[in-house]
């Protein structure tokens, strides 16, 4: 009869006592690889704008206002968290917090400026894009003929770690 | 035609009554309903917390008519209230000898018709659909209350207020079946006068569409939904000075006491079946009506043939 | 002194009206998560309601398209003073990334006076509860803005006293301040 079936579902409703969890008021821990919002780290920062290039949303914006200097703008309305600007940094500056406590009255609290340096040749003065991998190798002095091809010169010893990794082989460098 | 004063001073106390306390049932009515699934619910005092927000909104009026919704709103209220001064709450009936059961059913219809008043006044689609829903559901259940009243003034032979709604329905010399019978049915009907969950397509139809007090907002608001719950706590209060006079011990504050236990025993009842059962469409509704306004005629047929 | 009490009554009993207003629905669904018992909106007096006209807060989601923006804006015009709007998600907030399609105007601040952002895309339903506490006031906000600027340029050129002159060539040495 389907005031017995009432009955039991009364009962056991009751059974599971209070499941509301008292969020507003106790932290509540994020699953990991939760997306929230991105923090960007200036100081990893190259300036490449390559987040820019890849935001569906076109979020992050990009002025120079001079040769050396270029300001990266996240302005946070618009972004669907969907971390493309993460995933393409070459330096791992951007990250995906678990913060998603984001709600504010005044929606441009959400903004993130940076103004970087941008490093411009000695020579002619503009910006040009830095070095690949391969340059950042002979920048280190592994190969010595090669030193004059190079637009600037490190005194590379300083680069090289303190102990040698291979150790019967002596290099001679500047 | 004599009024004492103190028929007059219970007349108000009944009024304060229903003002006060309605709320607070209200606010049981939800906590437990809350409870029931399995969440913690709003504070006990909320209603009064609503009443007190509605009324300090602006009030836009819109509509056909806006004369006609200031009067609907007022009459909705003033029903119930006048309705509260007449049923006994805890004693006698405050206008004992004064007044009779015919006005009670009547203002009881009244009450209902200020909802029809109020959504023909708005004028808009979604309220008069409401209004609709409403008339059908009230033409099929006044008819129930009023056999009620009248198997109970058939045993008394009398129509008076203080001695129909005195458990008279048990009042025959032999075993009282129509008064069991009667029981029973407005136990099955509670829901449906009070306008809760099973019953729920005439006032609170704001789930579905947004029924008869669609277009009101702000203090003629809080007047509407002030009116249902007064009406929660006067048709309990009917319902036990019909069905369930006893545990009378005649010192006044002490019989208020027993009275108000026995409305939140019944209000809980209420919330049992408001918070497990789903709404009913209005055919359904009326059908079940229908069914029961039959058991009420052979209960009727019990009674005048004395049992 | 009654007007004083309804006022101090206000954000304890806040009656919620949902406006969709051409979204994708994701944050409909965050929006009935919240409702539910795990999440209760209700303890705090939050209730859904039917009509604008019972509402004191309308809850909008998705962008102000060209179809519905002049529904939204009679919906909030039928709203009785006192009255708050919340944004809920990236789409209302900003405008989405739908922000330049040929259906959307553009954010639900270009049709109706915004008072509250809840950004995400959905956001949780935490996020919205939060949002919620923040404007009754329960809990402080945690975003504000973030502006870096270098102040030291790390370029060798800019530090002269680090050239050394090392016959006719000029050396920079590595810095390690910055």
């Amino acid at each position: 009869m389907s005031l017995l079936s009432k009955i039991k579902e009364v009962i056991i409703c009751l059974n599971a006592g209070r499941v509301t969890l008292p969020y507003p008021f106790a932290a509540k821990p994020v699953p990991e690889r939760f997306r929230g919002r991105p923090i960007f780290h200036p100081e990893k920062c190259i300036g490449c704008a390559g987040c820019a290039n890849n935001c569906p949303a076109r979020e992050i914006l990009v002025f120079d206002p001079c040769q050396e200097v270029r300001i990266i703008k996240y302005i946070g309305r618009r972004c669907t968290y969907c971390g493309r600007c993460a995933d393409v940094c070459p330096e791992g500056a951007i990250t995906m917090s678990g913060e998603f406590e984001n709600a504010t009255g005044d929606i441009h609290d959400i903004q993130q400026n940076l103004e970087i340096f941008m490093g411009t040749c000695q020579r002619c003065g503009r910006c040009y894009s830095g070095q690949g991998p391969l340059e950042g190798l002979m920048m280190k002095g592994y190969r010595s003929d090669n030193l004059d091809k190079d637009a600037w010169v490190y005194s590379s010893q300083a680069y090289l770690d303190k102990e040698p990794v291979v150790k019967d082989i002596d290099l001679e460098l500047d | 035609m004599q009024l004492n004063i103190a028929a007059i001073i219970l007349g108000v106390f009944n009024v304060a009554l229903a003002l006060v306390l309605a709320p607070l049932f209200e606010g049981i009515l939800r906590k437990i309903t809350a409870r029931i699934q399995s969440r913690q619910g709003p504070p006990l005092l909320q209603p009064y917390f609503d009443l007190l927000k509605l009324l300090g909104k602006e009030d836009i009026e819109s509509g056909h008519s806006p004369r006609m919704q200031r009067f609907a709103a007022l009459l909705s209220l003033a029903t119930v209230l006048t309705v509260a001064v007449q049923v006994p709450m805890g004693g006698q009936a405050p206008l004992g000898g004064q007044s009779d059961v015919i006005l009670l059913i009547y203002l009881l219809t009244l009450s209902g018709i200020s909802t029809l008043l109020a959504a023909l006044a708005a004028g808009s689609t979604y309220s008069l659909v409401g209004m609709s829903r409403e008339m059908m559901a009230m033409m099929t259940l006044e008819p129930l209350l009023a056999v009620a009243i009248v198997i109970g003034a058939v045993h008394t032979s009398t129509l008076r207020l203080d001695q129909v709604l005195n458990g008279s329905v048990y009042a025959s010399g032999l075993f009282p079946v129509a008064g069991l019978i009667m029981l029973g049915i407005i136990l099955f009907a509670l829901q449906a006068f009070i306008g809760r969950m099973p019953f729920d397509t005439a006032e609170a139809e704001t789930e579905i569409m947004e029924g008869p007090v669609m277009e009101y907002s702000g203090p003629k608001l809080a007047l509407f939904k002030y009116a249902r719950m007064v009406k929660l706590f006067v048709f309990s209060a009917l319902f036990i000075a019909l069905f369930v006079p006893w545990g009378h011990i005649g010192f006044y504050p002490l019989d208020v006491i027993i009275f108000l236990a026995k409305v939140t025993v019944l209000v809980l009842l209420v919330t049992l079946v408001a918070a497990t059962h789903a709404r009913y469409r209005i055919d359904q509704a009326i059908r079940y009506y229908a069914s029961l306004f039959g058991l009420a005629l052979v209960a009727l047929v019990f009674a005048v043939s004395g049992f | 002194m009654l007007k004083n009490l309804c006022k101090k009554m206000f954000p304890r009993s806040l009656w919620v009206y949902h406006a969709n207003s051409g979204g994708c629905n994701g944050c409909d669904i965050e929006v009935l998560n919240v409702l539910t018992p795990y999440y209760d909106a209700e303890r705090f007096g939050i209730k859904l309601v039917g009509s604008p006209r019972h509402a004191d807060v309308m809850l909008c989601q998705g962008p102000a398209s060209r179809a519905t923006a002049k529904a939204l804006k009679r919906a909030y015009e039928a709203m009785p003073a006192p009255k708050l709007v919340f944004a809920i998600g990236s789409c209302a907030c900003g405008g989405g990334i739908w922000y330049d399609t040929y259906n959307v105007i553009g954010p639900v601040e270009k049709v109706i006076p915004v008072n509250f952002y809840i950004p995400g895309c959905p956001p949780r339903p935490e996020a919205i509860l939060y949002g919620v506490a923040v404007a009754l006031g329960l809990v402080d906000k945690k975003v504000s803005p973030v502006q870096f600027k270098q102040l030291e340029l790390p370029i060798p050129k800019y530090h002269p006293e680090d050239l050394l002159k090392k016959d006719e060539m000029v050396v920079y040495q590595k810095i390690d301040h910055v």
